[in-house]
């Protein structure tokens, strides 16, 4: 089914490369993407997620700071009145080698639906994304 | 276009430099006479210009981690560690990517939390918030030459105080630290900024002290063809050159290729001295250095130090002055101190085995110059033209106009049309060349290398090539073959 998703790299963070390869598998998978590209911030994404009536939103971070910056987004998703929105989060969540069981933890409790280790293949998202927002 | 590449006059600089020292409370510790009496009371063996000279004239090369934390105890400590067992020739202070961008506050959160924590929440060193005195601290503390590594748009108030402060080297330019590196500031602003820099290096080199600057060469780290990066090493050699800057390190990242990437350091150094020369700049001291691959990793530690070998053995064979090495780590995230050295110790085994060991001019290696050469001419050159005989605004109405276009940029600023993808032998070549000013011949050269691997492999040469290459070397490969002649 075409579901409009939110897609952008949160914060301060440049990597582009995975974005534009997400953008096109996403977009194969049949997505209706909105992307917003790199150095997103939190109220971007939640703006884009009104704007395109969006279910979800994909949030990468690559950096190391996505645990400061991805801290409060839920919140904001709810005071917009975003209440049923899925939150996906993946890329190189926090600072250093990390046993994954603990990122996902500190993700989970932020608010994240889904969290993906380090170099997950596009592919294992589509098809989470797909039964998520099936039963919605 | 409000911009020339003229060396900037002292009083405007000056009254620039008023503003600048005001963007962070620690810009205050900054006197320039008196950072000239510190770096001059520094030892020579503190001088990244005194090693790089040093490298050159005996050929050894020197090998240089990244490394960056937020407090300054912690990050002493991780610099001595990779002085002491990791062996670095040279020490770098990678700085945390909220300082890149001037979020000075979210880095004294960063770094507050991170004291309290006991851990890094931060990804590099925040050198703005520790002003002058945290950096003297740290390059008191270690033996060797400390250069400011990072990523920085407008780097005028970190440069100050870390200048200040006792480093002797600063990475990056207006170019190379804009378009892999932001999204939305121009190139006529990071340019103007970066000139700022350049005349701040120049005033240091008037007193007689040295400082090394370094064009960061490998961009966007991915798939990047060897003439995109000299052609903007090149640029910024010129633009760092016209405002004083003597000592230039011009950098590559290394391509996987070993002819590739022995013609890239080759002709890097050639091009870059010839160009100098060429617009009147001849007093110039000039090095190379080579990153090991700068894309992404395999996140199996032994295929990792696979890869690091690699490039520490191509670095050699080139012959480049200095090796930036990555880390077993890299896939996963920040090294830690030891992961870190371990990555330093493997790179320093392979470049002292292979000290007597150079590649000679073949036929192939000299064919690959050729072309590198012929193609970086064809962009810088087009850039003059474009400028009217100035490089600063060649450069903008180039990116503009795609001639000069980096791969898998952010930067909305950069036209995006290229897209690189490797040959049968794993050499980078164009599979779109947007509107590169290039020769139907060299065009014609792309065109059937990339025809003959997808005839070996049995595909098109199509979008999926660039992706599967993109993903290769972190699957094991060095070229994102379909099926066929895979290696199992
Ligand atoms: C290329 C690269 C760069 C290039 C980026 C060029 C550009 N503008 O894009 C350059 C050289 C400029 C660069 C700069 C920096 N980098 Co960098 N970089 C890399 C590197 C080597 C590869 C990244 C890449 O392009 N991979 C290829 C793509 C296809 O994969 P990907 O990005 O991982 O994305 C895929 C998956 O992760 C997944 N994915 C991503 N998001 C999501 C989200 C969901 C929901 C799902 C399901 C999947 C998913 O799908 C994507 C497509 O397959 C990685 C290390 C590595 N992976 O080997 C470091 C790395 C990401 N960089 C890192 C850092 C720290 C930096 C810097 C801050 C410098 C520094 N301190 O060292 C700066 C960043 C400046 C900034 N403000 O952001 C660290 C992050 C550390 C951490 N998290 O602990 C890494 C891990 C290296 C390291 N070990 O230190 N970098």
């Amino acid at each position: 089914m075409s579901h409009t998703i939110v897609l952008g790299v949160i914060g301060a963070d440049v990597h582009a490369v995975g974005n534009k390869i997400l953008h096109y598998a996403y977009t194969q998978a049949g997505f209706f993407v909105v992307n917003l590209g790199v150095m997103v911030s939190q109220e971007e994404f939640v703006q884009a997620a009104i704007e395109s009536e969006a279910k979800a939103i994909v949030v990468s971070s690559l950096y190391g700071h996505g645990e400061i910056d991805c801290r409060g987004l839920r919140e904001k998703c709810i005071e917009a009145g975003l209440e049923n929105i899925k939150l996906y989060a993946g890329g190189n969540l926090v600072v250093g080698k990390t046993p994954f069981k603990e990122v996902e933890e500190k993700f989970i409790a932020m608010g994240f639906d889904r969290v993906y280790p380090p170099g997950t293949d596009p592919k294992t998202s589509v098809d989470d994304i797909n039964k998520d927002l099936a039963s919605l | 276009m409000n911009i020339k590449n003229k060396k900037l006059d002292l009083n405007e600089f000056m009254q620039i430099r008023e503003n600048v020292l005001l963007d962070w409370p620690t810009g205050k510790e900054v006197n320039l006479e008196e950072a000239f009496v510190f770096q001059k009371s520094l030892p020579a063996h503190l001088s990244f210009s005194s090693l790089l000279a040093d490298a050159k004239k005996n050929q050894y090369i020197l090998i240089q981690p990244r490394a960056g934390v937020a407090a300054l105890d912690k990050h002493i400590e991780l610099l001595q560690y990779l002085q002491d067992v990791g062996t670095a020739d040279c020490l770098p202070s990678t700085i945390d990517s909220y300082t890149r961008h001037k979020r000075f506050q979210e880095a004294q959160q960063g770094l507050e939390e991170s004291i309290v924590e006991g851990r890094s929440l931060l990804n590099g060193f925040p050198a703005v918030n520790h002003g002058v005195s945290g950096c003297r601290r740290l390059i008191q503390s270690v033996k060797v030459p400390v250069q400011v590594r990072h990523g920085t748009p407008d780097a005028r108030l970190l440069a100050e105080i870390t200048l200040a402060g006792g480093f002797t080297s600063f990475e990056g330019g207006g170019i190379s630290y804009n378009i892999p590196y932001s999204k939305n500031i121009s190139l006529e602003q990071t340019i103007r900024d970066w000139m700022y820099v350049d005349r701040l290096i120049g005033l240091y080199e008037e007193q007689g002290i040295s400082i090394n600057r370094e064009p960061f060469g490998p961009l966007t780290g991915t798939l990047v063809p060897p003439s995109i990066s000299h052609a903007v090493a090149i640029v910024e050699s010129l633009l760092a050159a016209e405002q004083g800057v003597k000592d230039i390190t011009v950098g590559y990242g290394q391509c996987g290729n070993l002819i590739q990437d022995v013609a890239a350091i080759r002709t890097l150094e050639s091009l870059t001295q010839s160009y100098l020369e060429e617009h009147g700049y001849t007093d110039m001291k000039i090095t190379t250095v080579m990153h090991q691959w700068m894309g992404g990793f395999p996140q199996d530690e032994a295929k990792a130090y696979g890869v690091i070998s690699w490039g520490a053995a191509t670095a050699a064979f080139a012959g480049a002055t200095k090796v930036i090495v990555k880390s077993p780590h890299e896939a996963m995230g920040i090294p830690t101190m030891a992961a870190n050295a371990q990555g330093l110790m493997t790179t320093k085994q392979v470049v002292s085995m292979l000290k007597d060991q150079r590649m000679p001019l073949t036929q192939e290696l000299k064919a690959e110059m050729s072309i590198i050469e012929q193609e970086t001419r064809s962009i810088v050159d087009k850039l003059f033209e474009l400028g009217e005989g100035d490089i600063a605004v060649g450069t903008i109405r180039g990116f503009e106009a795609g001639v000069i276009d980096i791969p898998f940029a952010p930067s909305k600023f950069n036209k995006g049309l290229i897209l690189p993808a490797r040959d049968n032998v794993g050499a980078i070549r164009f599979l779109e060349v947007g509107n590169l000013p290039f020769s139907d011949e060299i065009k014609a050269f792309h065109a059937q290398k990339l025809q003959e691997r997808a005839a070996y492999e049995n595909r098109s040469v199509d979008f999926q090539m660039v992706i599967d290459d993109v993903y290769a070397i972190g699957k094991g490969k060095l070229i994102g073959r379909g099926s066929k002649g895979e290696q199992q």
